[in-house]
C-alpha cells in the first residue's frame, strides 16, 4: 500500500482549497450566464468589473482608497464568519450571527450616539451584547433542548425589531438613519493609528482591520492549541463522550455560543464605529452580513485562517458589484453570486468524498497492476 | 375590528400555507430553512403572471394562472434543496440559508433587469399589479374576502387527509422518522423526500403570492418577504408538526401580526403607546418561550436533517 | 437430481473498498427447514443477508429460487420473491402503531386511501394462528421488546413470505422468551416456511436448527447437519481453532470494600417509574461482581448513577470510604473509578478525534499534558499514546494520528480498555465490554479484566451474555425491573435458574 503516491491531493487542506476554488469558479460562471441572459452585450465586461472591484480605477491612489473601503467591510464579515465557524466546530450552527451582529450594532451605536461613550467602551458594549444574545441560545439549547438554529432565527428577528426601536431614539429627524458619528460623537470613532493614511487617506480604515485578523489567529490558536479548544471540540463532536469523561458539556455549549456571539457583536462594532455606515431604523430584513458570514466560513474551509481570505473575496466581489453598468445590470448581481457560492459550499463534503473515492480507486488499480 | 379580522385571516392563510409546506418537508426528513426564499420565488412567479396577463382576463382564469405560476416556480426552486439534501447529502441548514439569500438576490436581479429593459430609467425592483389583484377579492360588506383564504383552508384539509389517511402520508412520515425501516419495506426514501420537499415548494410558493397580495398592490422584491418564511417555521414548530395545531398556531401568529398593522385603530392599544415593533416581535417571543418549555419532549420527526445514505445501515 | 431448495445463493462474492466481505460463498436453504448461519462478528453474515435482501449487489455469483435464477435488485424484489427478514435492530417506526408498521409498504388501499379495517382483521387472524400476541393499536414506542419482535415476525407473515430470515433474534430476549421464540420458529417451519437463523450462539443453534452453514472471515467453511455435529465442532469451524470458552482464573480473594451502594434510586428517562429502585450492594477488592439481567431492566441507569451520568434520586455511594453520592463525573474519575461504557461510539470515544486524543480523554487536564496557561503539550500526549498503543497492542492504520472512526470495533474497544485500565483505578466498571467483538478480542478482554481483579482492584461487570456472566464473574447479582432479585455464586447456579430470576419468575426472599 503506497499512500504517498498522491499526498498532495489527499491532504485535507488542499482538498478544502480545491473545493473552495471550484465553488468560486462555478459561482462566477453561473453569475456570468445570468448576466448573459439579461444582456449579452456587456456581460463579459460586467463580470470582469465585479472581479476587479477597485482595480477598475486607473489611478493607484483611487485603487488604494477603494481597496481600503473593501477592507473596512471585510473586517465585520470576517468576524461573523469566525463566529459561525467557531460554533460549527463545536457542533452548533450559529445562524444567529446575524442577530448577534444586530444587537452588537444596536449596543455600540446607542453607547456612542446616545451615551457619548468613548470607542473602547462602545466596542465592549457590542461584544457584551453579542455574547449575551449568543448565551441565550446556548442556555436554551443546554437547559431546554431548544435547537439552536430555531432559537437563533427567532432571536434574529426579535433583535432586529428591538434594535430598530432602540436606535429610533438616536435617529435623524428627517431620515430613517441614525446620526453620523463624526457630527455627534467623534470620540466613539475607532482610532485609525495612521492606517487610513496608507489607503490614500481613507478615514474609515481603522484598527478594526488588523484587529479582525488578530481575532482570526486567536480563534485558530484557541481551537487547535488549547485545553479549552480540545474540550469544546470534543463536546461538539460527541457531547455524550464529553459528559462521560467529565467535561461540563452544558457549560461548554453556553460558553461556545457566548464566544460566537461576542465575535459577531464585535464585528458589528468594527463597521458601525468607523462611521462608514449609519443604521437604518426602518429595516425590515435582518442585515445579510451575518448570513454572508456563513458563506465566508464555509468557503474558507471552516478554518479561521481560510476565512480571512474567503471573507475578503466575498467582500471584494460584493463591492465589485457596485461598479457594474447600472443601465444594464443591478448591483445585486454580486449578492446573487455570493448566494450561489454558499449554495455550492453545500456540495463540498460530497466533493471531498468523491475525490477520495476516486483516489482510492486509482490507488487500487495501480496496486493491482503492480502485482 | 373587521379590518383586524381580515388582516388576521389573510396573514394566517400565508402562515398556514407555508408552515404546512414546511411540515411536509420535515415529515419526509428534510429541514427546510429555505422557505423564505421559496416564498420570494412563488411571489415572483405570481407577480409576473399578474403583470403580463391582460386586465380583461376573467377573475377565475386569473386566479388559476397566478396560483399555477407561483406553485410552479416555488416547486422548481425547491428542487435546489431537494437535489442538494437528498442526492448530495449537503448540510440542510447551509443550503436553506443559501436559498433564502439566493431567492431575494435572484428575484431582485431579475425584476430590475426586466424593469430596466422596459424603461432605461427604471432601476427599481418593484412590480405593480393593482388591477390584477382585484380578481382575488370579493367584498362582503366591509370584509374583503380573499379567495386565498379558502385555498388555505383547502390546503389544511388536504394536508390532514393526505398525512393521516393515505398511503402516501404513512410512507412520507416513515421516511422522516426511520428511513432505514422505510427502505427495508421497499419504500424509496429518496423519492419520498423529493415529494416532501416539492410539496413544501408548492405550498411555500403559494404562500409567497398570497403574502405579497395581502394589503398591497405592488411589491419591491429587494425586501424579500420580510421574515415570513421564518415565522412560518415558528408556526410549524409551535404546531408540533401536526396540521390542525399548525392551523391554530397560524391564527394566533396571524392575529399578532394583524395587531401590528391596525393597532392604532384601537384606543385601548393606542393608549399603551407600544411601538409597532412590539407586535411584530410578539410571535417570535411567544414561540421562543413555548419552545423553551416544550422542547424536552419535542415531537419533531426523528430523522430530520440527517441525510439518508443507502449504503449505511 | 438436485434437492428441492427454497433459495440458493451460489458462489457469492461481494467486495468493499479494501475488503472482500463475501468470498465465493454458497448457501442453500431447503424448503421447510430451519437453517442456521453461524459466524463471528465480521464474518460476513450481514453482508450475505444484505445481498439476499437486495440491499447490495454482489460482484459475482447468482441467486436461485426453486431452482430458477432470480435477480434481486432491491427489497421490493426480495419481498416479491417471498423473502422477509427480522433485523437485529428492529426496523420499526416508533411513533406509529403496530398495525401501521405491519402494513407499511404493502398498504391495502382504495384510491390511495388506507383501508385499515381490512388489514387489522388479517393481522389478528395471523397473530391467532401462530400464537403471536400483539396489540395492533399500541404505539411501538410503548410496547416491550418481545412484542416488537413479534410485530416484526407478523410483518413477514402479513406479506405471506415463504423464506424468513432471523438476524440474531435472541440477543434481546430472556431465556424463557428465547424458548418461546424457538417454539414459534418450529411452528413456522411446520407450516412449510423456510427459516434462516443467523446466530453466533451455539446452544441455540443446536437446539432449533436442522442444518448449519459456517462462515469465517468472509469465507465459506462448510455446511453440517446438526444431528451429526457437536458444539465443539461448530465452534472450531467458526473460529478456526480450538477455543476454550472457560476463562482461566484462580479463585477470588476478596479484600476490603471498594464500592458501597446503599438504597440507590435513579429516575427513568423512558417512563415515570424509577429505573433503579433502592438497590444496595458492595464490591470488594479482588473480586469480579457481575450484574446480570435482560437488557432494559435498569442496568444502564444503575451504571449512569454510579458514574455520575445521571443524578441519584435517593441513596448513597461510597468509593473507597469517600462519599461520592453527589460528586461530579470528573471527581469520581480522579478518585479511582474507571468506566468502560456500554456504547463505545456514544460515550467511549470521540470518533472524529485521533487515537492519541482519545487516549488522553480522561487525563488531558493533568499537568503532565497541559501547561498552566491552558495549552496542550502535544509531545507528551504523543509519547503517552504511543506507549499505550504498544503496551495494549492497539492496531490502526496510522498509529496515534489515526482517526478513531476508521478503526475496527475490536481495536476501538482495546483503546478504551487501555485508557481506563492505565488510569490505575480502584474500581473498574465494565459494561458489556465484549459486545460485538470476535472471539480473539473477547478472550483478550476477559484476561485483562481478570488481571485487574488479581491486581487487587474491584471489578463491576455488567453483561447481557449469560456465558460471560457464568465464566468471568466471582459473584452474580441479577437485576429485574430495577431491583436486585438474587445473588449467586456462579459455581453453584445453573443458567436456567438465573433465567428464571432474570425473567422475574423467581426472586430471593422479599426485597427489603
Amino acid at each position: 500500500m503506497k499512500k504517498e503516491k498522491s499526498p498532495l491531493l489527499r491532504n485535507g487542506a488542499v482538498q478544502s482549497l480545491l473545493a473552495s476554488l471550484l465553488c468560486i469558479l462555478i459561482g462566477l460562471l453561473l453569475g456570468y450566464i445570468a448576466l448573459l441572459l439579461i444582456n449579452p452585450a456587456g456581460a463579459g465586461e460586467a463580470i470582469l468589473t465585479i472581479v476587479k472591484n477597485f482595480m477598475t480605477y486607473s489611478r493607484t491612489t483611487a485603487q488604494l482608497k477603494y481597496l481600503g473601503s473593501t477592507l473596512v467591510k471585510t473586517a465585520p464579515l470576517l468576524m461573523c464568519s469566525l463566529s459561525i465557524l467557531f460554533a460549527y466546530k463545536v457542533g452548533l450552527f450559529n445562524i444567529g450571527a446575524a442577530g448577534q451582529y444586530v444587537v452588537g450594532a444596536g449596543a455600540c451605536l446607542y453607547c456612542a450616539l446616545g451615551l457619548h461613550l468613548p470607542w473602547y467602551l462602545c466596542l465592549m458594549a457590542a461584544v457584551l451584547a453579542g455574547a449575551l444574545l449568543g448565551a441565550v441560545s446556548g442556555v436554551l439549547k443546554a437547559c431546554c433542548n431548544v435547537n439552536e438554529v430555531i432559537s437563533c432565527i427567532m432571536l434574529n428577528w426579535i433583535s432586529l425589531y428591538s434594535v430598530n426601536t432602540l436606535l429610533t431614539k438616536v435617529k435623524e429627524e428627517t431620515s430613517p438613519y441614525t446620526y453620523t458619528l463624526s457630527s455627534t460623537s467623534p470620540e466613539a470613532i475607532l482610532p485609525s493609528l495612521g492606517l487610513g493614511g496608507l489607503f490614500s487617506k481613507n478615514q474609515y480604515v481603522t484598527i478594526a482591520v488588523p484587529l479582525s485578523v488578530i481575532a482570526a489567529v486567536l480563534v485558530w490558536v484557541l481551537l487547535e492549541k488549547t485545553k479549552l479548544g480540545y474540550e469544546l471540540k470534543a463536546t461538539g463532536c460527541n457531547k455524550f463522550a464529553a459528559k462521560y469523561c467529565g467535561m461540563r458539556e452544558k457549560k461548554n455549549l453556553i460558553l461556545t455560543m457566548a464566544i460566537a456571539g461576542a465575535l459577531a457583536g464585535m464585528g458589528a462594532a468594527m463597521l458601525f464605529l468607523t462611521g462608514f455606515e449609519q443604521w437604518q431604523c426602518t429595516q425590515s430584513a435582518v442585515p445579510a452580513m451575518g448570513f454572508n458570514g456563513i458563506a465566508a466560513a464555509f468557503l474558507g474551509g471552516l478554518s479561521p485562517i481560510g476565512s480571512i481570505f474567503s471573507s475578503y473575496f466575498i467582500q471584494h466581489i460584493t463591492n465589485g458589484g457596485a461598479y457594474v453598468d447600472k443601465t444594464m445590470y443591478s448591483a445585486q448581481i454580486s449578492d446573487f453570486i455570493s448566494a450561489l457560492i454558499i449554495y455550492l459550499c453545500g456540495f463540498v463534503l460530497f466533493f471531498k468524498v468523491a475525490l477520495n473515492r476516486w483516489l482510492n480507486r486509482r490507488d487500487e488499480k495501480k496496486g493491482g497492476g503492480g502485482k | 375590528m373587521i379590518l383586524l379580522l381580515q388582516y388576521m385571516l389573510i396573514f394566517a392563510s400565508v402562515l398556514l400555507l407555508v408552515a404546512l409546506g414546511g411540515c411536509f418537508s420535515e415529515h419526509s426528513g428534510v429541514i427546510n430553512i429555505g422557505l423564505e426564499g421559496i416564498m420570494v420565488m412563488g411571489a415572483l412567479g405570481g407577480a409576473l403572471m399578474m403583470k403580463f396577463l391582460p386586465d380583461s382576463t376573467s377573475a377565475f382564469v386569473m386566479i388559476v394562472l397566478v396560483v399555477l405560476a407561483a406553485v410552479l416556480l416555488g416547486m422548481l426552486y425547491s428542487l435546489l434543496l431537494a437535489v442538494a439534501a437528498v442526492n448530495f447529502k449537503a448540510d440542510q441548514t447551509l443550503v436553506g440559508t443559501a436559498m433564502n439569500l439566493l431567492g431575494t438576490a435572484a428575484a431582485t436581479v431579475f425584476v430590475k433587469a426586466m424593469n430596466t429593459a422596459e424603461n432605461v430609467d427604471n432601476v427599481s425592483s418593484t412590480i405593480q399589479y393593482i388591477n390584477a389583484k382585484k380578481a382575488f377579492i370579493v367584498n362582503l360588506g366591509g370584509f374583503e374576502f380573499n379567495w386565498f383564504m379558502l385555498l388555505a383552508l383547502l390546503a389544511l384539509i388536504g394536508s390532514y387527509v393526505s398525512l393521516y389517511k393515505t398511503r402516501f402520508g404513512l410512507r412520507l412520515m416513515a421516511c422522516g422518522e426511520h428511513p432505514q425501516a422505510a427502505d427495508s419495506v421497499g419504500i424509496n426514501v429518496y423519492k419520498m423526500r423529493y415529494a416532501g420537499v416539492l410539496i413544501s415548494g408548492m405550498l411555500g410558493g403559494l404562500g409567497g403570492i398570497v403574502y405579497i397580495t395581502a394589503g398591497v398592490s405592488e411589491w419591491k422584491f429587494e425586501n424579500g418577504v420580510a421574515g415570513f418564511g421564518f415565522l412560518a417555521l415558528a408556526v410549524m414548530i409551535f404546531g408540533q408538526w401536526k396540521p390542525t395545531r399548525i392551523a391554530l398556531a397560524a391564527l394566533l401568529f396571524g392575529f399578532c401580526r394583524a395587531l401590528g398593522n391596525v393597532y392604532t385603530g384601537f384606543d385601548f392599544l393606542k393608549s399603551l403607546e407600544l411601538p409597532a415593533a412590539v407586535y411584530n416581535m410578539l410571535p417570535y417571543i411567544i414561540s421562543l418561550v413555548v419552545l423553551a418549555f416544550t422542547s424536552q419532549k419535542s415531537r419533531a420527526p426523528k430523522a430530520e436533517g440527517i441525510p439518508y445514505d443507502k449504503g449505511q445501515r | 437430481m438436485e434437492e428441492n431448495y427454497a433459495i440458493e445463493m451460489l458462489n457469492i462474492t461481494k467486495r468493499f473498498p479494501g475488503i472482500v466481505a463475501n468470498d465465493n460463498i454458497t448457501l442453500q436453504l431447503k424448503k421447510g427447514e430451519i437453517h442456521a448461519l453461524l459466524g463471528e462478528n465480521g464474518a460476513g453474515k450481514s453482508t450475505l443477508m444484505s445481498v439476499l435482501f437486495g440491499l447490495y449487489q454482489p460482484e459475482e455469483g447468482s441467486i436461485r429460487k426453486n431452482g430458477q435464477p432470480v435477480s434481486i435488485r432491491d427489497p421490493n424484489d426480495a419481498n416479491a420473491l417471498g423473502i422477509g427478514m427480522v433485523h437485529q435492530h428492529f426496523k420499526l417506526v416508533e411513533c406509529f402503531t403496530v398495525l401501521d408498521n405491519i402494513i407499511m409498504g404493502v398498504e391495502p388501499c382504495k384510491h390511495g386511501f388506507l383501508q385499515k379495517a381490512e388489514a387489522r382483521e388479517k393481522v389478528l387472524a395471523l397473530s391467532e394462528k401462530y400464537g403471536l400476541r400483539v396489540d395492533p393499536d399500541a404505539l411501538v414506542e410503548d410496547i416491550t421488546v418481545g412484542m416488537q419482535q413479534r410485530t416484526e415476525i407478523l410483518k413477514m407473515l402479513y406479506r405471506e413470505n415463504e423464506i424468513l430470515i432471523f438476524d440474531e433474534p435472541t440477543a434481546v430476549l430472556t431465556p424463557q422468551e428465547i424458548d418461546e421464540l424457538m417454539q414459534i420458529m418450529r411452528n413456522l417451519s411446520a407450516e412449510g416456511k423456510s427459516i434462516l437463523f443467523i446466530s453466533h450462539k451455539l446452544g441455540e443453534i443446536m437446539a432449533v436448527a436442522n442444518r448449519c452453514s459456517v462462515l469465517r472471515k468472509g469465507k465459506y467453511i462448510g455446511t453440517v447437519s446438526i444431528a451429526e455435529t457437536s458444539q465443539e465442532e461448530l465452534s472450531r469451524m467458526m473460529v478456526g481453532r480450538d477455543v476454550s470458552f472457560a476463562v482461566e482464573k484462580a479463585p477470588a480473594r476478596p479484600g476490603e470494600v471498594v464500592l458501597d451502594v446503599k438504597g440507590m434510586t435513579v429516575a427513568s428517562k423512558r417512563h415515570n417509574n424509577n429505573a433503579v429502585k433502592g438497590v444496595s450492594f458492595q464490591v470488594r477488592r479482588g473480586e469480579i461482581v457481575c450484574i446480570a439481567g435482560i437488557d432494559g431492566n435498569g442496568q444502564t441507569e444503575l451504571v449512569y448513577g454510579l458514574t455520575g451520568l445521571e443524578p441519584l434520586k435517593a441513596g448513597t455511594l461510597t468509593l473507597n470510604g469517600q462519599d461520592i453520592t453527589h460528586a461530579p463525573i470528573r471527581k469520581r474519575a480522579v478518585s479511582g473509578m474507571s468506566h468502560i461504557p456500554e456504547d463505545r461510539h456514544k460515550h467511549g470515544l470521540v470518533l472524529d478525534y485521533t487515537l492519541e486524543d482519545n487516549m488522553v480523554l480522561q487525563r488531558y487536564f493533568e499537568h503532565h499534558f497541559v501547561t498552566p496557561a491552558g495549552f496542550l503539550k502535544r509531545r507528551a500526549i504523543r509519547e503517552y499514546a504511543v506507549g499505550l498503543i504498544e503496551q495494549y497492542d492497539v492496531r490502526s492504520g496510522q498509529g496515534p494520528v489515526t482517526p478513531a472512526r476508521s478503526m475496527s470495533g475490536g481495536n476501538q474497544q482495546k483503546a478504551i480498555i487501555a485508557r481506563e485500565i492505565d488510569k490505575d483505578p480502584e474500581l473498574l466498571i465494565a459494561v458489556q465490554p465484549t459486545r460485538g467483538l470476535d472471539v480473539g478480542a473477547i478472550e483478550y478482554i476477559h484476561k485483562q479484566i481478570v488481571a485487574q481483579r488479581d491486581a487487587g482492584k474491584g471489578v463491576l461487570l455488567v453483561s447481557l451474555e449469560l456465558d460471560e456472566v457464568m465464566n468471568v464473574s466471582d459473584r452474580i447479582l441479577v437485576m429485574y425491573e430495577g431491583e436486585i432479585v438474587g445473588e449467586f455464586d456462579p459455581k453453584k447456579v445453573t443458567v436456567e435458574e438465573l433465567g428464571l430470576y432474570m425473567a422475574g419468575a423467581k426472586r430471593e426472599g422479599a426485597a427489603s
